[in-house]
């Protein structure tokens, strides 16, 4: 940071969808801000599923449907459940798109482009070591290496693998089991032109998000994911880490979780779909399962807000997730807080938790304590084996019969029954599952 | 690059890993104490790591190799011995994303 001046208004650590966000409104409320970020370039540090809805982001990025980089509308979604050999697949079709899909590298790099314009100082390569605090607590700056850089507040996008809140202490150290984190770990793989639209039955900028549950993780509360680009597909899968760990400990799990994905990419279901491609990427992200319950003790503190995966404001439904939306409108409202605290006399803690106000009075955290039951559901390790193994027997015994066909509820009990459920409190609990989503 | 068997068949990690753009640092991000490994019974980071980061050797003991390394995080949150000194590379280093 040798070259650049070392004291600003704000400095926004991590040049994310809530960093990006931040550093954005922040400048265009007339404020001189530095967002750093340790990668090469925006975004190069940025892996996702592939989805986005767009309801939030207007409101946070004008223009974005124009000038983003956007691959596709999504208009169909898919559910599938994978047994030994069995698959059942539900699939919904509609015409008026709420998502996008987009490579989170370069939507990232429209961000930071779009606070670079509102004249956001950015310099990436600085990967930030620590919070500089003064004697009494105050976050004053941040340091990388010898470097040191100083302002009135600094903005913590730093993402759900929080190294700086750690070191401040203001977070514990990341525990598999003890915090709500999950690994998702993905391949993209490049069609031949035409094959997108083809092999899965979409017209030109139509897309399509497929959720599979089922075997496919071994029983680990988690499931699998396809998203349509422009010319690739990703395939992925997304598991609970603490449950990864007992898995194997149990011998459950004796293969490396990259080989769940390859098992989805070679499944004979889904194989034909993406024939003929080249795999052009690999890699993986930590995420967060259940947000309330990775949030920090507060959202601010004297000279520093958190903002994003890194504050927990995530919501991941099992059936979606709610990721980039949100960190970038919780961006915005720590800006607007910036600038409360501002008129209020400056950025000490009681200042800013206007902030925490306005996370807890936006759509955000009133969804997040909705979705609360999801928290329980990544829990039930049943809901991710025999439930699935139940509904495929159910449709099996339905179906797979060569004389006699049996009345549906024959085909729901004999299917309970090999199971090893009793079928009442197996009805109380999927009604407990239906309710919680 | 261009092999056309590679939807047909399960890769190897390092065969993953070869689609990636990295620019890896001269020195390693991540320290890990393989003395404390001696001790850990279920050794979870070898199947976890997503890079196949952590191998076994023929006599049982931990192979750590850092250049495959995509930062997840995974193994510093999953290691029950505190073995691991985690850090994101040095500054621009490791992983270069840009389909994900
Ligand atoms: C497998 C997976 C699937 C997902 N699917 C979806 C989806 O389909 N839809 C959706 O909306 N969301 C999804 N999400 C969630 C979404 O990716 C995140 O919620 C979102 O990226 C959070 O944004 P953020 O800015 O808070 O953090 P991040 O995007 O993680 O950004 C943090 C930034 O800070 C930088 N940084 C970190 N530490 C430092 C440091 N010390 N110094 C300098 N820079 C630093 C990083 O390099 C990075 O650029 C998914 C996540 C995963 C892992
Ligand atoms: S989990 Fe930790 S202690 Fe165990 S083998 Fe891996 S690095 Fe070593
Ligand atoms: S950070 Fe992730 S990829 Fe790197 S060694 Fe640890 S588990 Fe493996």
């Amino acid at each position: 940071m040798g070259s650049i001046p070392t004291r600003f208004d704000v400095i926004v650590v991590g040049a994310g969808p809530a960093g990006a966000a931040a550093a954005y409104h922040a400048a265009k409320r007339g404020f001189k801000v530095l967002l750093v970020e340790r990668g090469r370039g925006a975004g190069s540090k940025e892996l996702y599923g592939g989805r986005i809805y767009v309801g939030p982001l207007r409101d946070v990025w004008p223009g974005i449907e124009k000038e983003a980089p956007i691959h596709r509308w999504v208009v169909e979604e898919r559910l599938s459940i994978i047994g030994d050999g069995e698959v059942a697949t539900l699939s919904y079709r509609y015409s008026n798109p709420v998502s996008f899909t987009a490579y989170l590298p370069d939507l990232t790099r429209w961000m930071v482009s779009k606070a670079e314009e509102e004249g956001v100082v950015f310099v990436d390569e600085v990967r930030v070591d620590s919070l500089v605090r003064d004697g009494e607590g105050r976050v004053i700056g941040i340091r990388s290496g010898p470097d040191v850089a100083y302002a009135s507040v600094v903005v913590d996008a730093e993402g759900a693998n929080r190294l700086l809140l750690e070191r401040a202490g203001i977070v514990d150290a990341l525990d598999a089991k003890r915090a709500p984190i999950a690994l998702g770990v993905k391949e993209v793989l490049k069609l031949p032109k035409g094959a997108i639209e083809d092999r899965l039955g979409l017209s030109d900028g139509e897309g399509l998000s497929w959720l599979i549950a089922g075997t496919v993780t071994k029983g680990i509360p988690g499931g699998g994911f396809i998203y349509t680009f422009k010319d690739t597909i990703a395939v992925g899968v997304v598991v609970h880490l603490g449950h990864s760990v007992n898995a194997v400990e149990a011998g459950v799990l004796k293969e490396s979780v990259k080989d769940l994905v390859e098992s989805i990419r070679l499944h004979p279901y889904f194989k034909r779909l993406w024939r003929d491609s080249d795999i052009v990427e690999y890699g993986a992200h930590l995420t967060v399962e259940c947000g309330l319950d990775y949030m920090p003790p507060h959202l601010a503190y004297d000279g520093l807000v958190i903002v994003g995966d890194a504050a927990g404001l995530l919501l991941n439904l099992g059936y979606t997730v709610r990721g980039v939306d949100l960190a970038s409108y919780s961006g915005m409202l720590a800006a607007e807080a910036i600038a409360k605290a501002h008129d209020l006399g400056g950025m000490n803690a009681e200042n800013l938790r206007v902030y925490e106000n306005m996370v807890k009075e936006s759509f955000i955290y009133k969804e997040l304590v909705r979705h609360r039951g999801i928290c329980w559901l990544t829990k039930e390790r049943r809901f991710f084996t025999s439930y699935a193994n139940i509904l495929l027997g159910i449709l099996s015994n339905l179906y797979v019969q060569e004389f006699k066909h049996p009345t549906v509820f024959e085909a729901v009990k004999a299917s309970i029954r090999s199971g090893g459920e009793a079928l009442l409190p197996l009805i109380g609990r999927i009604l407990k599952v239906v309710r919680e989503l | 690059m261009s092999i056309s068997d590679k939807s047909e068949r399960a890769l190897s990690i390092d065969e993953l890993l070869q689609r990636n753009v990295y620019d890896v640092d001269d020195e390693p991000h991540i320290i890990v104490d393989t003395e404390k490994c001696l001790k850990c019974r279920v050794k979870p980071c070898t199947l976890l790591c997503p890079a196949g980061c952590y191998t076994l050797s023929p006599d049982g003991e931990i192979l750590f190799s850092y250049e495959g390394c995509v930062e997840c995080g995974t193994c510093r949150s999953i290691c029950p011995m505190d073995a691991i000194t985690w850090n994101y590379p040095r500054s621009g280093r490791g992983i270069y994303y840009r389909f994900t």
